[in-house]
C-alpha cells in the first residue's frame, strides 16, 4: 500500500549493558491470574473480582437505581390561578441506552481515540396528571448523553472473550470499572463514609458550640434511603439532662426537642415513653442505665407538657408551622401533614414505618444516656469499624436525583412564569407548548453535569448530598503499568476534608482496618494514611448475590426475622414494654429495632446465624454482618446490629467451629464491624496470647490476606524493615513496563513501554484543531524540509528531529498554511497517524500523531529494586572494566554500593539475589510469598519457625559449586587482579522507574531574560535558569567567594551600565544623542570606527557630569518607579577611593 | 636507561580443548596485565561485521522499525573476513558512505506471511550478497554441541501473523565491540590464576578422619579428597578451586590455622573462551594477539613518542606524585 523508506540506525551507544534484568519473572498479571486457573483460554475472573465493587454498582445503577430514583423524586403541581386547574408534573419510566453513534454501536476504543465521550442516550417519560383525575399522559423526553461505566451491563464490550476484546481494540484482560470521557479514562474515587444506619456516640468539642447549653456528646447515625440519599441525623445531649434531635436540610441544621418528636412520631403517652426509656436502668452486674435517666426523662416530658403539646396531632402542627417555609411544594397543605412530611423527609429516613423511629429514637437516647454516663464508651469516627464506602454507581444515582428534582422545581417555575406572561391562555391543557418550555430548562444539562463531575471530580451541588466534599470525586486511570492501573480502583479515600486537617489522628493505622485495608500500601508524605488500598482479599457487598442476580431485601430480612425469632428473639411488634440491657439486648437490622435477645442466650444464637449464612440454599444472605457487641462495663454499648446493606468491606475467613464432616463451605465473609469482637487467629498454630475462655471460632486463610495486590508483590517483605516495603509500593506504580498489549490502538498523552534489550517512550502529541482550520489534501505545502507529505502529515516510521515540523494545516478562510513544529531537544518516530473523520456532516478536524522515543539508559535515570532501594545510575561502564568472575566469566550489570544495606534493612533484597541464584541454576521457581513460616503447610502442621532461608539455599547453592552464602572472587576488569574482597552477586529483579533526566534537566549559559527587570527568567519549558537564592547566596558568602557571588547575581543576571548625571544625580534624564554622520568614508576591511555616544542630562542640560555606572537593571525599574509616585532617587558618585 | 636488563620473557600457549566456538588454554611465562590486555582485546577489540545501516521498506510486525533493527545488528555474523576489511570510516573507495564492497555487505530481507500459522522470520531468511558473510547458521552449531535443533532455522527477528510483511535492505559493516556490544565476538572470556596449593601434611595427621570429611566438604567445589587406602587429604582438582578461602576459613574455625596454604601462580592462567560464532574461537584468540601486537607497534613505533616523553616528562612526573 504505502511503502515507506526510512533509515534508522541500530542502537548506537557505546557498549553498554543492554538488559538490567536477567532474571525470569513472571509478570504482575499473571501472578494475579495464577490464583484462578490454568485451563486456556484464561477468563482473568479473579481480575475482575478486584474492580468489581465499580462496576456492580454502576449495574445496580441501570438495572434497578435508576427507578428507585425516579419513584423518589417528587412530582411538581402547578395551579392555573384562573381556572384553579392543578397538574402534576413527574417522571417515569426511564431508558438508558448502550453508546451509539449514527445508529451504530460506539466502542470504547473509538472514543479514545475520537476524544469523545462513551455516553449512552438517557430517557424518561413525563407524566402530566390533570386535577388528581387517574388519567396520565406520557412524553419520553431526552435528557442528553449519559456516561457508561465499561464492562457494565450496558457496555458493549460486557460479556466480550478475550478474543472479542483484543479485535474491539482492548486488552484482552480489559476489567473496565471506568468511564471515557472525552477520550480520557476516569474512575470514581472510593470515599470513606460513615457506616449506614448505626447509630453512633461521638464526643466532639464543636457540638459544644452549637448553641449555649449543648455539650461535646451526641449519637449520630446516616439514615440511607432505598435510593442511595442519606440524612444524616444527630441527636445531641443538653447540659440540663435534655436531648435535641437535629438535621439538616438544604444545607441548615434543625433543631428539635426530642420529647416533641417522639410525641410526634405515634400515638403515645408520657407513661409510656418514661418506661421505655428507663427500661434499662437496673442494678445488676455491668449495669448500662443509671438513676439519672429517669431524671432526664422527666425533663424531657416536662419541656413538652411545657409547651402545652399533648396528642401527636398538637406536635404535627408544631412541626409543620415551623417547616412550612422550607419544604418545597407544601405551601397549601395542611400543617400537620407538612410535619408528617418533615419526619418523613428527614428523620430516620432508611425507615417507612413511624413505629420504627419511634423505637430507634428510644434506643438512641438509651446509648446516648449511656454515653453520658460513662457506662459506654464513645464509637471511633476514624475506625474502619464504623464506616463504609461510597461506589460510583450510588453517587451518580444522588447526584442524578437532585439534578432531576432541581430540573423539575425550575421547570414549575418556568410554567408559572409563562402563566403569568401570557394571561389566561389554558397553557396547562397544551402539552406541546410545556414540552416547549421545559427545553427551555435545557434537559441536556442533566446528563452534562453527570459528565461534568466525573470530568473534573467536582460536585455543583447545594444541598452537599450528605458528603463531606465538593471536589476529588473522580481520578484518571492512569495506565503506566498495570499496577497503577489497578491501584486506582482498589484505592479508598478518608475524604478530601482529612487532607487539610492539621490533627494525624485520622492517618493513624486502627486495628480496625487488618484484613481489609493494607497496612503497606499507602503513599508517604501528604495522603499518608488518607488514601489507602484494600487488601487482595477485600470485597465491597453489593446489591447482587454470589449468581449474580438482584438481592431481595423484603424477602431476606423476613428470613432473618424468623431465623432470630427461632434463635429466641422476642420481637418490638406487636409492642410491649421490655427490660434493657444488661437482661435483654436490642436487635438491630439495618439501623431498624427489631426485638431484644436475652443475654444469656445471645452467643449461641449468633453461632447459630454464622452457621445459616454457610448453608447452601441462601436463605440467609452470605455477606450479612452478624456485629455482635457484647455487654461490658465502659465498653462499646451492647447489642446485635445486623447489616444486609450494599458498600459494606467484607472479607473471607475460615469458620472453625463447623465441622468439616458436615460437608459445609467453612468460608465466612465477615465485615469489618463484626471483626472487632470476633476470635479469629492466624493459621501459624500459636493461640495468639488468646486465653481458653476465648477460643479461637475463625482462623485467617493466608496471612497475606492483609497485604493489597501490590504488597503481595514484594518478594519475603516480611524480612524488610517495613517503610521500605512502603517505598516499594509507591515504586511499583512508577515502573516503566508493559504498559498495555493494544498499545497500537491507544491514544493516551503519554505511554511507557519497556522491551527487553532498549527502552522505548511513547508520547502522544495530539493536534485538534479548532473549527475554522482544517487539511486541505489539495493545498500541498512544501516546506523546505519535506518532512511532511503532501498530505500535511508526517508518514509513520519517519524520523523527525527537534525544530521540524510535522505537521501542517491549512486554515481555508485565511488561506494561511501553519507548521506545527517538534520541540524539546530529542528526534522521535512517527509511531502513528490517524485522522478523525467525526461525522459526516463536519470536515476532517482532528489528527492523533503519536510519536515514539527511545529512551536507552542513561546517567541520571532512576532505577530501582522491589525493596524500596532506589536509586540513580551514576556511571556507564564498558563492558570490559566490569569486574568478571573467574570461573564463569560473568560480569554483572549493576554495581550497588554495600552502604545502602545496613542502614535500610532490607534483608529480603539479599534473599531474592540468593534465591534467584539457587533459581536459575536449578530451574525451578522458589516460592517468595511473605509469612510463609505461618502458614499451615498441607499436611496440617505449621513450617518449623527455625529453619533459615538460608539454610535452606546455601546448602543448594554449595551443590553448584557456588560459595554457601552467596559471595563470589571476582577480578578486576581493568587490571586483573583478584578484588580482595568478598563480593555478594546474584539475580535481582530490577525495576525502571518513570524519572528520567532527559524529562528533567535544566541548563542555561545564555537564554531568555524578563521584559521589566531583565533578569533570567524561570522554569525549565522556557529555557530559563535555576534560582540562585539567598541560602545559596550565604552559602558564598561564608565561603568568602565574593567574585562568584559577584558573578552569579550581578554579571550572570541583570548586569547594565547606566548613564548617571552626576550634577543632578539622576538615573533617569540622560539622553543619548546620536552622533552626525561622519564625513569620512569608512575604510573598508577596517573594524568601524568607535563612535563616541554622546550622553547629555535632559535636566541639566549638559554633558559635563555625565558617568557611566555598573549596576543591576532591576535598579533602574527602582527608580522609574519611584519616580512614578513623584518619589526622585538622587545619586552621589564618588570614585572608587571613597568619598 | 641505562642498566638494560631485559625482562622479555616469552609466553606459551597450550590449548587444552578446542571445538569452534570454544577454547581453553593456558598462558604460562607472562604476567596479568599481558592475559588481561588478551581477555579485553578479544571482547572489544576483534573486529567482526554486524547489521548496521538498515532501510526498512515494508514493516506491518508488531515490533517497530528501530526494535527490528536493533535486532538484526545483535545477529552474529560469520566474520572471517572482518580482519581484512576495512572500516567505513577509513573507506577510500566510498568517501566513508559506507556502501561499498570493501567496507560492507548487503542483506535483503523480505517475509510476509499468508498462513494461519504464525510465521518465524529468523536470521536464515537473511540473504546476503557475499557469501563468506552470513549469518551464524545456530542450528548446525547446535547440533554440533549436543542440542537437537532440527526445527531451529536460526535466531528469530520478529514473528509475522497472517497478512504481515517485513521487506527491508540492511547493511553489515566491520566494527569493534568498544563501539557497540553487536560487534564483539565473544560470549564469555574469561581467565584464572593456577592455584598452587600446599597442604600441611603434619598438621592434617593431627586430624581425625572426621574432622578431615569435614573439612574436605566444606569447599564447594570439588578440590580435595581422602585417599580411600592411605586416609590421607590429596588435590584431586586443583583448578576446581575459585579461591572463596572456604577451606581456610574453615581450618581456622577448626582451630587448625596453616592447615592449607593457597597461593595464585603469578604467572600462570587458564584461559577460557566461548565465541558467537561470528569467529572461530581459535581464530578469536590469534585475532587478539594480531591485535594486541598491532597496539603495542602503534606504541613503539610512534617517532613522536620519545619527543613526547621529554616534553610531558615533567608533567607526568607531577601526575605521580612528583
Amino acid at each position: 500500500m504505502n511503502t515507506q523508506t526510512n533509515h534508522s540506525q541500530s542502537a548506537g551507544n557505546s557498549s553498554s549493558n543492554p538488559g538490567m534484568i536477567k532474571i525470569e519473572e513472571t509478570e504482575v498479571e499473571e501472578k494475579v491470574i495464577s490464583k484462578v486457573k490454568n485451563t486456556s483460554p484464561p477468563d482473568y475472573e479473579a481480575l475482575r473480582d478486584l474492580i468489581r465493587p465499580h462496576i456492580e454498582s454502576f449495574d445496580y445503577f441501570v438495572d434497578k437505581g435508576l427507578e428507585t430514583m425516579l419513584e423518589n423524586i417528587k412530582p411538581v403541581e402547578v395551579i392555573d390561578p384562573h381556572n384553579k386547574n392543578k397538574l402534576r408534573i413527574s417522571l417515569e419510566n426511564h431508558t438508558l441506552l448502550r453508546p451509539e453513534q449514527d445508529r451504530k454501536a460506539l466502542l470504547p476504543n473509538e472514543c479514545r481515540q475520537r476524544k469523545i465521550s462513551y455516553a449512552g442516550r438517557f430517557l424518561v417519560e413525563i407524566c402530566f396528571q390533570y386535577n388528581d383525575t387517574p388519567a396520565v399522559s406520557r412524553r419520553p423526553l431526552s435528557f442528553g448523553q449519559l456516561p457508561i461505566m465499561l464492562k457494565s451491563k450496558l457496555c458493549h464490550l460486557r460479556d466480550a472473550s478475550p478474543k472479542k476484546l483484543i479485535s474491539c481494540g482492548e486488552e484482552s484482560t480489559e476489567m473496565g470499572g471506568y468511564f471515557i470521557l472525552n477520550g480520557l479514562e476516569r474512575l470514581v474515587r472510593l470515599i470513606i463514609l460513615q457506616k449506614r444506619n448505626y447509630p453512633m456516640s461521638v464526643v466532639r468539642n464543636s457540638f459544644r458550640e452549637r448553641q449555649e447549653g449543648y455539650t461535646d456528646k451526641a449519637v449520630t447515625i446516616r439514615c440511607v434511603r432505598e435510593d442511595q440519599s442519606s440524612v444524616t441525623v444527630k441527636l445531641y445531649y443538653l447540659q440540663n439532662g435534655s436531648a435535641r434531635l437535629g438535621f439538616w436540610i438544604d444545607g441548615r441544621e434543625y433543631l428539635l426537642p426530642v420529647g416533641l418528636v417522639l410525641k410526634a412520631l405515634i400515638n403515645t403517652n408520657d407513661k409510656e415513653i418514661y418506661k421505655s426509656l428507663t427500661c434499662c436502668n437496673s442494678k445488676g452486674n455491668g449495669a448500662i442505665g443509671t438513676q439519672l435517666v429517669g431524671e432526664r426523662v422527666k425533663i424531657i416530658l416536662d419541656e413538652v407538657s411545657g409547651s402545652s403539646f399533648c396528642s401527636r396531632n398538637d406536635c404535627l402542627h408544631h412541626i409543620g408551622e415551623h417547616f412550612q417555609p422550607v419544604m418545597n411544594g407544601m405551601e397549601n397543605e395542611k400543617l400537620s401533614n407538612v410535619g408528617e412530611a418533615v419526619l418523613r423527609d428527614y428523620i430516620f429516613v432508611h425507615l417507612k414505618k413511624n413505629d420504627d423511629k419511634f423505637n430507634l429514637l428510644i434506643f438512641m437516647m438509651q446509648k446516648l444516656f449511656a454515653l453520658v454516663d460513662h457506662t459506654a464508651a464513645p464509637d471511633n469516627t476514624d475506625a474502619l469499624q464504623n464506616q463504609e464506602v461510597l461506589l460510583p454507581g450510588h453517587l451518580i444515582t444522588i447526584y442524578l436525583k437532585e439534578k432531576l428534582q432541581q430540573w423539575l422545581y425550575k421547570v414549575k417555575k418556568l410554567i408559572e412564569d409563562e402563566i403569568k406572561k401570557k394571561g389566561d391562555i389554558s397553557i396547562l391543557s397544551n402539552q406541546e407548548y410545556l414540552i416547549k418550555i421545559m427545553g427551555k430548562a435545557s434537559t441536556k444539562s442533566i446528563s452534562n453535569a453527570i459528565e461534568n463531575m466525573l470530568k473534573t471530580g467536582r460536585l455543583v451541588t447545594l444541598s452537599g448530598l450528605d458528603i463531606q466534599q465538593r471536589a476529588g470525586m473522580s481520578v484518571q486511570a492512569e495506565r503506566l503499568n498495570f499496577l497503577r492501573f489497578l491501584s486506582h480502583f482498589r484505592a479508598v479515600h478518608r475524604g478530601a476534608s482529612f487532607a487539610g486537617l492539621r490533627s494525624t489522628s485520622v492517618r493513624k493505622l486502627l486495628p480496625e482496618s487488618w484484613g481489609f485495608l493494607c497496612p503497606v500500601h499507602t503513599p508517604d508524605g501528604e495522603p499518608c494514611g488518607l488514601l489507602n488500598h484494600m487488601t487482595s482479599t477485600c470485597r465491597i457487598t453489593s446489591y447482587y448475590d454470589a449468581q449474580g442476580s438482584l438481592k431481595i431485601f423484603a424477602n431476606t430480612i423476613d428470613h432473618i426475622k424468623t431465623e432470630l425469632v427461632s434463635v429466641g428473639m422476642v420481637p418490638s411488634q406487636p409492642k410491649l414494654v421490655q427490660a434493657g440491657p444488661p437482661e435483654v439486648l436490642n436487635v438491630l437490622l439495618d439501623g431498624c429495632v427489631i426485638g431484644s435477645i436475652s443475654s444469656s442466650i445471645v452467643e449461641k444464637a449468633v453461632a447459630d446465624i454464622r452457621k445459616q449464612k454457610l448453608l447452601a440454599p441462601k436463605v440467609i444472605p452470605a455477606d450479612l454482618e452478624v456485629g455482635y457487641v457484647p455487654l461490658t462495663m465502659g465498653g462499646a454499648y451492647p447489642g446485635l446490629y445486623l447489616f444486609t446493606s450494599p458498600s459494606r468491606f467484607i472479607r473471607p475467613v475460615r469458620n472453625i467451629c463447623i465441622n468439616s464432616e458436615e460437608n459445609l463451605n467453612n468460608i465466612e465473609l465477615i465485615g469489618p464491624f463484626e471483626q472487632a469482637y470476633m476470635e479469629i487467629r492466624c493459621a501459624d498454630g500459636g493461640d495468639g496470647g488468646r486465653k481458653d475462655s476465648f477460643p479461637a471460632t475463625h482462623e485467617e486463610i493466608h496471612p497475606t490476606a492483609i497485604l493489597s495486590v501490590v504488597a503481595s508483590l514484594t518478594p519475603w517483605s516480611d524480612h524488610n524493615q517495613s517503610p521500605r516495603n512502603m517505598y516499594q509500593c509507591q515504586m511499583a506504580k512508577q515502573t516503566m513496563a508493559f504498559s498495555s498489549q493494544a498499545l497500537q490502538f491507544r491514544s493516551d498523552q503519554k505511554l511507557y513501554h519497556l522491551q527487553v534489550e532498549t527502552i522505548d517512550l511513547e508520547d502522544q502529541s495530539r493536534k485538534s484543531d479548532k473549527v475554522l482550520s482544517l487539511f486541505a489534501r489539495s493545498n500541498l505545502n512544501k516546506s523546505s524540509h519535506s518532512s511532511i507529505d503532501s498530505d500535511g502529515l508526517p508518514h509513520v516510521g519517519q524520523i523527525i528531529q527537534p525544530g521540524e515540523p510535522y505537521c501542517s494545516t491549512y486554515n481555508t478562510i485565511s488561506s494561511k498554511t501553519k507548521q506545527f513544529w517538534l520541540k524539546g531537544s530529542e528526534p522521535v518516530v512517527v509511531d502513528y497517524v490517524a485522522v478523525d473523520g467525526g461525522n459526516l456532516k463536519k470536515p476532517l478536524q482532528k489528527v492523533n500523531v503519536r510519536f515514539r522515543r527511545r529512551r536507552n539508559p542513561v546517567i541520571g535515570d532512576k532505577f530501582s529494586s522491589r525493596h524500596g532501594q532506589k536509586g540513580v545510575c551514576s556511571q556507564l561502564w564498558p563492558d570490559i572494566d566490569m569486574p568478571f568472575s573467574g570461573v564463569t566469566g560473568m560480569r554483572p550489570d549493576l554495581i550497588i554500593n554495600p552502604h545502602a544495606f545496613p542502614s535500610r534493612m532490607t534483608i529480603a533484597m539479599l534473599f531474592e539475589s540468593i534465591a534467584a541464584k539457587v533459581g536459575s541454576l536449578h530451574g525451578k521457581f522458589i516460592d517468595a510469598t511473605p509469612f510463609d513460616s505461618s502458614t499451615k503447610k498441607s499436611n496440617g502442621e505449621s513450617s518449623s519457625q527455625s529453619s533459615l532461608l538460608t539454610d535452606e539455599l546455601g546448602p543448594m547453592l554449595a551443590s553448584y559449586g557456588f560459595q554457601y552464602h552467596g559471595s563470589e572472587v571476582l577480578y578486576s576488569g581493568v587490571l586483573g587482579k583478584e578484588l580482595k574482597c568478598e563480593i555478594f552477586m546474584g539475580p535481582v529483579y530490577y525495576q525502571r522507574l518513570r524519572h528520567m533526566v532527559s524529562d528533567k534537566f535544566q541548563v542555561r549559559s545564555t537564554g531568555p531574560v524578563d521584559q521589566v527587570t531583565r533578569q533570567p527568567i524561570k522554569g525549565r519549558k522556557y529555557g530559563g535558569g535555576i534560582r540562585f537564592g539567598e541560602m545559596e547566596r550565604d552559602a558564598m558568602l561564608a565561603h568568602g567567594a565574593a567574585y562568584l557571588l559577584h558573578d552569579r547575581l550581578h554579571t550572570s543576571s541583570d548586569h547594565h551600565i547606566a548613564d548617571v548625571c552626576s550634577l543632578c544625580g539622576s538615573l533617569l534624564t540622560s539622553l543619548s544623542i546620536q552622533p552626525k554622520e561622519k564625513a569620512v568614508r569608512e575604510i573598508v576591511g577596517l573594524p568601524p570606527a568607535r563612535t563616541s555616544k554622546k550622553v547629555t542630562c535632559k535636566v541639566c542640560d549638559t554633558s559635563r557630569g555625565m558617568e557611566t555606572v555598573a549596576m543591576p537593571y532591576v535598579f533602574r525599574y527602582l527608580a522609574a518607579e519611584l519616580a512614578a509616585m513623584n518619589v526622585k532617587m538622587n545619586l552621589r558618585l564618588s570614585s572608587s577611593k571613597g568619598a | 636507561m641505562e642498566s638494560t636488563t631485559s625482562y622479555q620473557r616469552f609466553p606459551k600457549i597450550k590449548i587444552r580443548e578446542m571445538k569452534d566456538d570454544y577454547l581453553k588454554f593456558e598462558l604460562h611465562s607472562t604476567d596479568t596485565s599481558v592475559a588481561n590486555a588478551l581477555r579485553r582485546i578479544m571482547l572489544a577489540e576483534v573486529p567482526t561485521i554486524a547489521i548496521d545501516l538498515v532501510e526498512i521498506e515494508a514493516n506491518s510486525s508488531v515490533l517497530n522499525d528501530e526494535f527490528i533493527a536493533h535486532r538484526l545488528g545483535l545477529i552474529p555474523l560469520t566474520s572471517t573476513r572482518a580482519m581484512e576489511m576495512r572500516f567505513s570510516r577509513d573507506c577510500d573507495a566510498c568517501d566513508g558512505d559506507g556502501q561499498c564492497e570493501y567496507c560492507s555487505v548487503e542483506f535483503h530481507l523480505s517475509v510476509r506471511c499468508d498462513q494461519d500459522q504464525t510465521l518465524d522470520v529468523t536470521s536464515a531468511d537473511l540473504i546476503s550478497s557475499d557469501p563468506s558473510v552470513m549469518a551464524v547458521d545456530v542450528a548446525a552449531r547446535s547440533t554440533s554441541s549436543g542440542y537437537d535443533a532440527s526445527d531451529n532455522k536460526g535466531i528469530i527477528i520478529v514473528k509475522l501473523r497472517r497478512g504481515q510483511e517485513l521487506r527491508l535492505r540492511a547493511i553489515a559493516r566491520k566494527g569493534i565491540g568498544k563501539d557497540h556490544a553487536k560487534w564483539s565476538p565473544a560470549a564469555t572470556v574469561t581467565f584464572m590464576y593456577e592455584p598452587d596449593i600446599h597442604i600441611n601434611e603434619d598438621l592434617m595427621e593431627t586430624l581425625t578422619l572426621e574432622d578431615k570429611k569435614n573439612w574436605v566438604e566444606s569447599s564447594p567445589t570439588k578440590v580435595f579428597d581422602i585417599d580411600p587406602n592411605t586416609q590421607h587429604v590429596v588435590v584431586v582438582d586443583a583448578e576446581a578451586y575459585t579461591y572463596d578461602d572456604e577451606v581456610i576459613k574453615k581450618a581456622e574455625a577448626m582451630g587448625k590455622p596453616g592447615l592449607v596454604e593457597i597461593y595464585a601462580k603469578e604467572d600462570s592462567f587458564i584461559f577460557t573462551v566461548e565465541s558467537t560464532g561470528a569467529v572461530k574461537a581459535s581464530q578469536l584468540v590469534l585475532n587478539a594477539i594480531e591485535i594486541l601486537k598491532q597496539k603495542l607497534d602503534a606504541v613503539r613505533l610512534s617517532e613522536d613518542t620519545v619527543e613526547a616523553d621529554d616534553q610531558f616528562g615533567e608533567l607526568n612526573a607531577h601526575m605521580r606524585g612528583g
